[in-house]
C-alpha cells in the first residue's frame, strides 16, 4: 500500500512540477484530480461532522432551535437551484449580518486596540535622555506606522484649477509610507519565496529519494 | 417580500451579535450571540456543501454537453465522487482515506507551492520590466537584502558577516516591516470596521436585497 501510495505521491508531483516547461495536459489532469479529491474530502467531512450532528440530530430531537437552523439550511439548499435561488436570501442575510458584526468586533478588539497599544508601549519605561536609541527605534517605529497609514488616505482638496491635490505633510507622509510598504512587501515577499524554495528543495529531495529507493 | 425581509434579518443579527460582544455581562445577549454565531458557522458550512454541490453539477453540465475540455472534468467529477464515499463509508479519519491524503492532496498541494519558486521569480522580473520606478526597485532590492540576510550561504561564510552584519540588517529591516505591517494592518481593519458598519446600517447588501 505504501508503494502504491508512494508512486501516486511521484507521478503527481512529476506532474505538476511538469509546469515549469508549461502548460500541459498532466499538469491539467492532476490539478483535477487535486480538486476533485479535496472537494470530496470536505463535503464528506461536513456530511459527517456539521450535516448529521448539527442539522439533522437536533432537527429530529424536536427542539425549535434546530428546526429553525433546519429551515434556514434548506432555505440556503436552494441557492444551488437559479429558479428558487431567492429563497436562500434571508439564510445569506443571516451570516452577512453575523460576519459584518464579528468583523467589526475583531477589527476593534483584535487589531485596532492591540495595534495602537503596541505602538504605545514602544515607548513604555524608556528614559528619553538615557535611552536614546530606543527611543529612536519607538519614534521610527511610529513614524513608520503613521506614515503607512497616511498613505491610505486618498482624501484630498480641490485647488484652484479644480485639480484635486492633498496637502504638503501629508503629500510628504504619503511618499515615505509609500516606500515603507514596498519594504514591507518586500520582506513578505521574501518570506514567500523562502517558503516556496522549501517545499520545492522538499520535493525534488522526494523525487531523488524516491528514485533512489528502486536503485 | 424578500427585499425587506433579508435586510431586516441581516440588520437585526447583526445588531443583536454586536451588542453581545460588547456587553458579554449581559445573559440575554450573550446567548443571542453565542446562538447566531453557532447557526452562522452552520450555515456557512452548508454554502460550503452547496457549493461543492454547484462544482459537480458545473461539471457534469460541461461533460454532458461535450464541451471542450471535458476530460478534465471527468477527472474531477470522478475523484470527487471517489473520495466523498470513502469518506462517508470508511470515514474521513480512516487508513485509506489518510493513504489517499498522502499519495494526492499532498504532494499536489506542496508541488504548487514548489512552482511559485519561478512564478514569482518570474513576476519579479516582469515588475521590473513594466513598472521601472523607485517603488518597484525599493521592493526587489528589500528581497534581495532579506534574502541575503536570512538564506544559508554555504560558499560565503565568515564569523563577522554571519554574527555580525547579516543579523543588523536583518534587524533594521524587522523594523520597518514590523511597523509598516503595523500600518497596513490598522488600515486593514479600519477598512473592515467601515465596511461591517455599512452592512449594518444597510448601505451595503451583498446578500442581494436591493
Amino acid at each position: 500500500m505504501e508503494l502504491i501510495s508512494g508512486v501516486f505521491a511521484f507521478l503527481f508531483t512529476v506532474a505538476v512540477l511538469s509546469y515549469l516547461f508549461g502548460d500541459n495536459f498532466f499538469f491539467r489532469a492532476a490539478v483535477y484530480i487535486f480538486i476533485g479529491a479535496s472537494a470530496g474530502y470536505v463535503a464528506a467531512l461536513l456530511l459527517g461532522q456539521v450535516f448529521w450532528s448539527q442539522l439533522i440530530v437536533p432537527a429530529l430531537s424536536g427542539s425549535i432551535e434546530g428546526i429553525i437552523l433546519m429551515v434556514l439550511a434548506l432555505l440556503l439548499f436552494a441557492k444551488a437551484f437559479p429558479p428558487l435561488s431567492k429563497l436562500g436570501t434571508p439564510s445569506l442575510a443571516l451570516m452577512v449580518g453575523v460576519g459584518a458584526a464579528i468583523a467589526i468586533g475583531g477589527a476593534v478588539t483584535g487589531t485596532l486596540f492591540p495595534q495602537v497599544e503596541a505602538s504605545i508601549n514602544a515607548f513604555d519605561g524608556i528614559s528619553l535622555f538615557k535611552d536614546l536609541g530606543k527611543v529612536f527605534e519607538a519614534s521610527l517605529m511610529l513614524f513608520v506606522t503613521i506614515s503607512t497609514l497616511v498613505y491610505f488616505q486618498f482624501s484630498a482638496k480641490r485647488d484652484d484649477g479644480g485639480k484635486k491635490q492633498r496637502n504638503r505633510v501629508t503629500r510628504s507622509l504619503a511618499f515615505f509610507g509609500k516606500i515603507f510598504i514596498a519594504i514591507t512587501f518586500g520582506v513578505l515577499f521574501a518570506g514567500v519565496f523562502s517558503a516556496a524554495l522549501t517545499a520545492f528543495i522538499g520535493r525534488i529531495d522526494f523525487l531523488i529519494k524516491f528514485i533512489g529507493s528502486f536503485l | 417580500m424578500n427585499r425587506f425581509l433579508s435586510p431586516v434579518i441581516a440588520i437585526a443579527v447583526g445588531l443583536l451579535v454586536l451588542l453581545g460582544y460588547f456587553l458579554p455581562n449581559n445573559a440575554l445577549l450573550a446567548g443571542l450571540r453565542t446562538t447566531f454565531v453557532q447557526w452562522a458557522v452552520v450555515l456557512a458550512a452548508v454554502a460550503l456543501l452547496v457549493g461543492v454541490f454547484n462544482l459537480l453539477s458545473v461539471h457534469i453540465k460541461k461533460i454532458s454537453a461535450k464541451e471542450k475540455g471535458r476530460f478534465y472534468s471527468l477527472l474531477l467529477v470522478i475523484s470527487l465522487l471517489i473520495t466523498f464515499f470513502m469518506g462517508i463509508f470508511l470515514g474521513t479519519d480512516s487508513a485509506a482515506m489518510q493513504t489517499l491524503f498522502d499519495s494526492v492532496i499532498l504532494p499536489v498541494e506542496s508541488s504548487l507551492l514548489a512552482i511559485m519558486v519561478v512564478t514569482l521569480i518570474y513576476a519579479a522580473i516582469r515588475l521590473l520590466r513594466h513598472r521601472n520606478d523607485l517603488m518597484a526597485f525599493v521592493f526587489l532590492g528589500t528581497v534581495l537584502i532579506i534574502m541575503f540576510a536570512a538564506a544559508p550561504l554555504p560558499f560565503l561564510q565568515s564569523p563577522g558577516l554571519d554574527e555580525e552584519i547579516r543579523p543588523f540588517i536583518a534587524s533594521i529591516f524587522s523594523v520597518f516591516s514590523s511597523s509598516g505591517a503595523r500600518g497596513i494592518l490598522i488600515g486593514v481593519a479600519l477598512g473592515s470596521l467601515l465596511t461591517g458598519l455599512r452592512v449594518l446600517i444597510g448601505a451595503d447588501r451583498p446578500y442581494g436585497g436591493k
